[in-house]
C-alpha cells in the first residue's frame, strides 16, 4: 500500500511541475540569481570603470592645493579623476552645464584651519564616490602641507601615514585552529543565506501544501480521496511531493547561483570582495541541509493541518496568519542572533523546535555551543516534528470532512472523539 | 451471501445521535434505495459505510468481511457534492484516482477510454474540468466513482443536475452494473428513480429507520386511496358515492378520487360506467412520494 504514497507523491509533483506558475517563478528567480551572481563584475563593468570623472577647477585658485590634489592623481595607479583648468567660475558652472566636467572645486579661506574650505560643486548632491575620493585627497594634500611645514623627513613621513595592523581572528575552544576571519564571514554568509532560504521555503512551500488541501477541499475532490487512500498517506504524500518539488526547485536556483560565482570573470571580484567558496566548512553545509529539513517538514506539516480544517481558499490567509507569526518571530530572531550568537535570548530559543531550525544553526555557524546543546536540541525538534506530524495527521483526519465554518479548537477535539481518531 | 451486511450500526456525534440501530443488506447485482429527509443520516450512513468513519456500535461486513485496507478498492464513491480538479486534465485525475484504489495505470488508462467511448464523450480524455458543462463534469464524476470496477459502489444523488436524456444514459449505465452483479446503494430525493432501479429500500427519519423491506411489501402496507378515471363526457355524482372522500378534476379530463378503501373503486366504476363509456379506469397504488411524505412528514407533527 506504499503504492499509494507514492501515487500521491507524484501526482503532486506532476501537477507542481507542469503548472505555468511554478515554472515562470523558477525561471525568473533563477535569472534574478544569475543577474545577482554576475553582480560584483557588472559593478566593475558598469560602475564607471575606464570612465574618468573630470573635476573643473578655476584657474589660479589655491595653487598649492590644486597642485597637491593634481600630483596626488596623477600618481594614482589607476586614477579615476582629473583635474581640469577651466577659466573664471561663470565659465565653470557652463562647462558642468555642457557636461564637460562631472563637477568643479571652489574654494574658501580658513584662516582658523590654516587650509581652504573646499566645495565640490556637481549637479546632484548624491555624488557619493567623487566626493568621498576628493575628501580622502584633500587630507592627503593638507597632511603634506603640514607635514613638511614641520621640517618631517621621508621615513617619518611614511611611518606616520602607514595605518596601524589589527587582525581579527575568532577562538574556538573545541577545534584544533581558530576560524580565520575569511571563514568566519563565510560562515555569517552562510547563515545567512540559509535563515533567508528556509524562511522563503517555508513560507512559499508551507502555503503552497495549505492551498492545495483546502483548495481539494472546496472542490470536493477530498470526498473521493478521502475514501480511497488513508489521510495520513495522502498528506505525507502531499508533503513529501511539494519537497521534492522545492528541492528541484533549490537545486535549480543555488546551482544557477554557484554556477555563476565560479565563471572566471567573476573570480576577481568574488576576491576583492573577501568570499572564497574553497573555505567553506563541510560540516556547517551539512548542518544547514539537517536544519533545513527539519524545519521544512515541522512546518509543512502544520500548514497541511491548517489546510485542512479551511474550507474555503479565501479563509486560508486568516487561518495560517499564526504559522506565519511564528515563522517571521523564528526569522527576526535569528536575524538579530547575526550579530549576537551568544545572548540570552538565542541560548533559550534554540531549544523552542519552531526557533531552533533557525537558531541552533546560527550558532552552529557562528558561535561555539556545546555538543549536548546541539544534540538537546536537535532531539527536541525531532521530537516536535513527530508529534507536530502526528497531531497534524489526526487534525487533517477529521478536518478533511468538516465543511462549513471555520471549527474551533474545541469542535476539533469533539470530531475527534466522534470519529475515534 | 450478501456483499454488504450493515448490523445495527449507531453514531453518535457528541450528545446528537446520527444513525441510530440502523440494519440493511445489499446482495450482489441489487440496488438498494436509502431514503431519508435531508439530515435523517444518509451522509453518516454513507460515510460509516465507506470507513470513513466508524460506527459507535454494530458491524458493517463487506462480502464477509469487515473492514479493511482491501476493502478500499472494492468500494465505489460518487458523493452527492461533485468536485474534481478544476485545473488538470481529465485523464490525468481519473487514472489518478483509479490509481489510489489500486489500479495499475495501463488498466485505468484502458478503462477510461472505454468508459468515455460509452458516454460519446472520447474528446474529452485531454480536457480540463473545467472546461466542460456541469452535466459532463457529472459524467467524468460517475465515471471516477465506476472506472476501478467496484464490487460495492455507492451513489449519493447520482443523476441530480442533469437533463432528461442524460439521466436515461446514466440510469441504464447503473442498471447494466446491477446487472453485472455489482452491489449499489442509492441514496437519492426523486422517488420515480427509486421506483424504477430499487428492490429493497430504508426510509430513515430524524437518525431512526422509520420503514424497511422491499418496495412491493411497504406499498401493500399503505391502502390504496386514490382512483383515476376518465370518460369522453364529463362525469357525475362521484361525490355522492359512499367512500369518495374528494375528488379532484384534471385539466385535461379525468378525475382522481380519495377514496376511503380500495372496493371503493368498484362503486366509482358503476356509476361512471352508467353515464357512458370509460376510457380509462385505475385503482392506483400509492407512489413512494407519497408514502415518503407520509412516513417523514406525519411525524413532523
Amino acid at each position: 500500500m506504499n503504492n499509494s504514497l507514492l501515487t500521491v507523491m507524484s501526482f503532486t509533483m506532476r501537477n507542481k511541475l507542469r503548472s505555468k506558475a511554478f515554472i515562470i517563478m523558477t525561471i525568473v528567480l533563477a535569472v534574478l540569481l544569475i543577474v545577482v551572481g554576475n553582480l560584483p563584475y557588472l559593478i566593475d563593468k558598469l560602475g564607471g570603470g575606464d570612465k574618468v570623472t573630470r573635476v573643473g577647477y578655476a584657474e589660479g585658485q589655491q595653487p598649492q592645493v590644486v597642485e597637491g590634489l593634481k600630483d596626488y592623481f596623477v600618481k594614482l595607479p589607476d586614477a579615476k579623476l582629473e583635474l581640469v583648468p577651466i577659466g573664471t567660475e561663470a565659465e565653470l558652472k557652463g562647462a558642468l552645464e555642457n557636461g564637460d566636467i562631472s563637477g568643479y572645486l571652489t574654494f574658501k579661506e580658513d584662516s582658523a584651519l590654516g587650509f581652504p574650505k573646499t566645495v565640490y560643486n556637481a549637479k546632484s548632491a548624491f555624488e557619493g564616490g567623487t566626493s568621498s575620493t576628493l575628501a580622502a585627497a584633500l587630507q592627503l594634500v593638507k597632511n603634506n602641507i603640514i607635514i613638511k611645514d614641520a621640517g618631517l623627513n621621508d621615513d617619518q613621513k611614511t611611518q606616520l601615514l602607514s595605518m596601524v595592523s589589527l587582525e581579527t581572528n575568532k577562538v574556538s575552544f573545541s577545534n584544533e585552529k581558530g576560524k580565520t576571519e575569511e571563514e568566519q564571514g563565510m560562515a555569517i554568509g552562510l547563515t545567512y543565506a540559509m535563515i533567508i532560504l528556509l524562511f522563503m521555503a517555508v513560507m512559499i512551500t508551507g502555503q503552497l501544501i495549505a492551498t492545495e488541501i483546502t483548495a481539494e477541499k472546496s472542490s470536493r475532490v477530498m470526498e473521493i480521496i478521502v475514501t480511497s487512500v488513508s489521510p495520513l498517506k495522502q498528506m505525507w504524500g502531499k508533503i513529501l511531493g511539494t519537497f521534492v518539488v522545492a528541492m528541484i526547485q533549490i537545486v535549480i536556483l543555488i546551482g544557477a547561483f554557484v554556477i555563476n560565482l565560479t565563471m572566471p570573470q567573476n573570480a576577481e571580484s568574488l576576491d576583492k570582495l573577501g568570499i572564497d567558496l574553497s573555505v567553506l566548512d563541510t560540516s556547517l553545509v551539512i548542518y544547514a541541509i539537517l536544519f533545513y529539513l527539519a524545519g521544512f517538514f515541522l512546518y509543512s506539516t502544520l500548514f497541511a493541518a491548517v489546510g485542512s480544517i479551511v474550507s474555503r481558499t479565501e479563509d486560508l490567509g486568516q487561518a495560517v496568519l499564526p504559522i506565519t507569526m511564528i515563522t517571521l518571530v523564528g526569522f527576526y530572531v535569528a536575524m538579530f542572533g547575526l550579530t549576537h550568537p551568544d545572548h540570552i535570548l538565542i541560548q533559550v530559543c534554540q531549544y523552542i523546535p519552531f526557533f531552533s531550525p533557525f537558531l541552533m544553526f546560527l550558532r552552529i555557524g557562528l558561535a561555539e555551543p556545546a555538543w549536548w546543546e546541539i544534540a538537546l536540541s536537535v532531539g527536541i525538534l525531532f521530537a516536535s516534528i513527530l508529534l507536530i506530524g502526528w497531531l497534524s495527521a489526526k487534525i487533517y483526519r477529521v478536518g478533511v470532512l468538516m465543511y462549513g465554518k471555520r471549527p474551533s479548537i474545541k469542535e476539533i477535539v469533539k470530531a475527534m472523539k466522534a470519529y475515534k481518531v | 451471501m450478501n456483499s454488504l451486511i450493515v448490523d445495527r450500526i449507531v453514531k453518535n456525534y457528541g450528545d446528537k445521535t446520527a444513525v441510530n440501530g440502523l440494519s440493511f443488506e445489499v446482495s450482489e447485482g441489487e440496488i438498494y434505495g436509502l431514503l431519508g429527509a435531508n439530515g435523517a443520516g444518509k451522509t453518516t450512513t454513507m460515510r460509516m459505510i465507506l470507513g470513513l468513519i466508524l460506527p459507535d456500535t454494530g458491524d458493517i461486513r463487506y462480502l464477509g468481511k469487515g473492514y479493511g485496507k482491501e476493502q478500499l478498492s472494492m468500494l465505489g464513491y460518487l458523493p452527492e457534492e461533485r468536485g474534481m480538479y478544476p485545473k488538470i486534465k481529465v485523464s490525468d485525475q481519473i487514472i489518478y484516482l483509479a490509481q489510489l484504489r489500486g489500479m495499475s495505470r495501463k488498466d485505468a488508462d484502458r478503462n477510461l477510454k472505454r468508459w468515455l467511448e460509452k458516454f460519446q464523450v472520447p474528446e474529452y480524455y485531454n480536457k480540463k474540468v473545467e472546461e466542460l458543462s456541469k452535466g459532463n463534469q457529472q459524467k467524468i464524476q460517475f465515471i471516477a466513482a465506476v472506472i476501478h470496477n467496484p464490487k460495492i459502489l455507492i451513489l449519493d444523488e447520482a443523476f441530480s443536475g442533469l437533463d432528461p436524456v442524460n439521466v436515461e444514459l446514466l440510469k441504464s449505465t447503473v442498471k447494466e452494473l446491477r446487472d453485472g452483479g455489482t452491489s449499489i446503494v442509492f441514496s437519492t430525493h426523486r422517488m420515480e428513480h427509486v421506483e424504477e432501479l430499487c428492490r429493497n429500500i430504508t426510509i430513515m427519519h430524524k437518525s431512526n429507520p422509520v420503514l424497511q423491506g422491499p418496495i412491493k411489501d411497504i406499498k401493500k402496507k399503505f391502502p390504496q386511496e386514490r382512483v383515476i378515471v376518465a370518460a369522453e363526457h364529463d362525469l357525475n355524482g362521484l361525490e355522492s358515492i359512499a367512500g369518495v372522500k374528494q375528488v379532484i378534476r384534471h385539466e385535461h379530463g379525468g378525475y382522481e378520487l380519495k377514496v376511503s378503501s380500495p372496493d371503493v373503486g368498484q362503486l366509482i366504476l358503476h356509476q361512471a360506467l352508467s353515464q357512458g363509456p370509460v376510457t380509462r379506469f385505475e385503482i392506483m397504488e400509492p407512489t413512494l412520494n407519497e408514502i415518503f411524505i407520509k412516513t417523514v412528514g406525519e411525524s413532523h407533527e
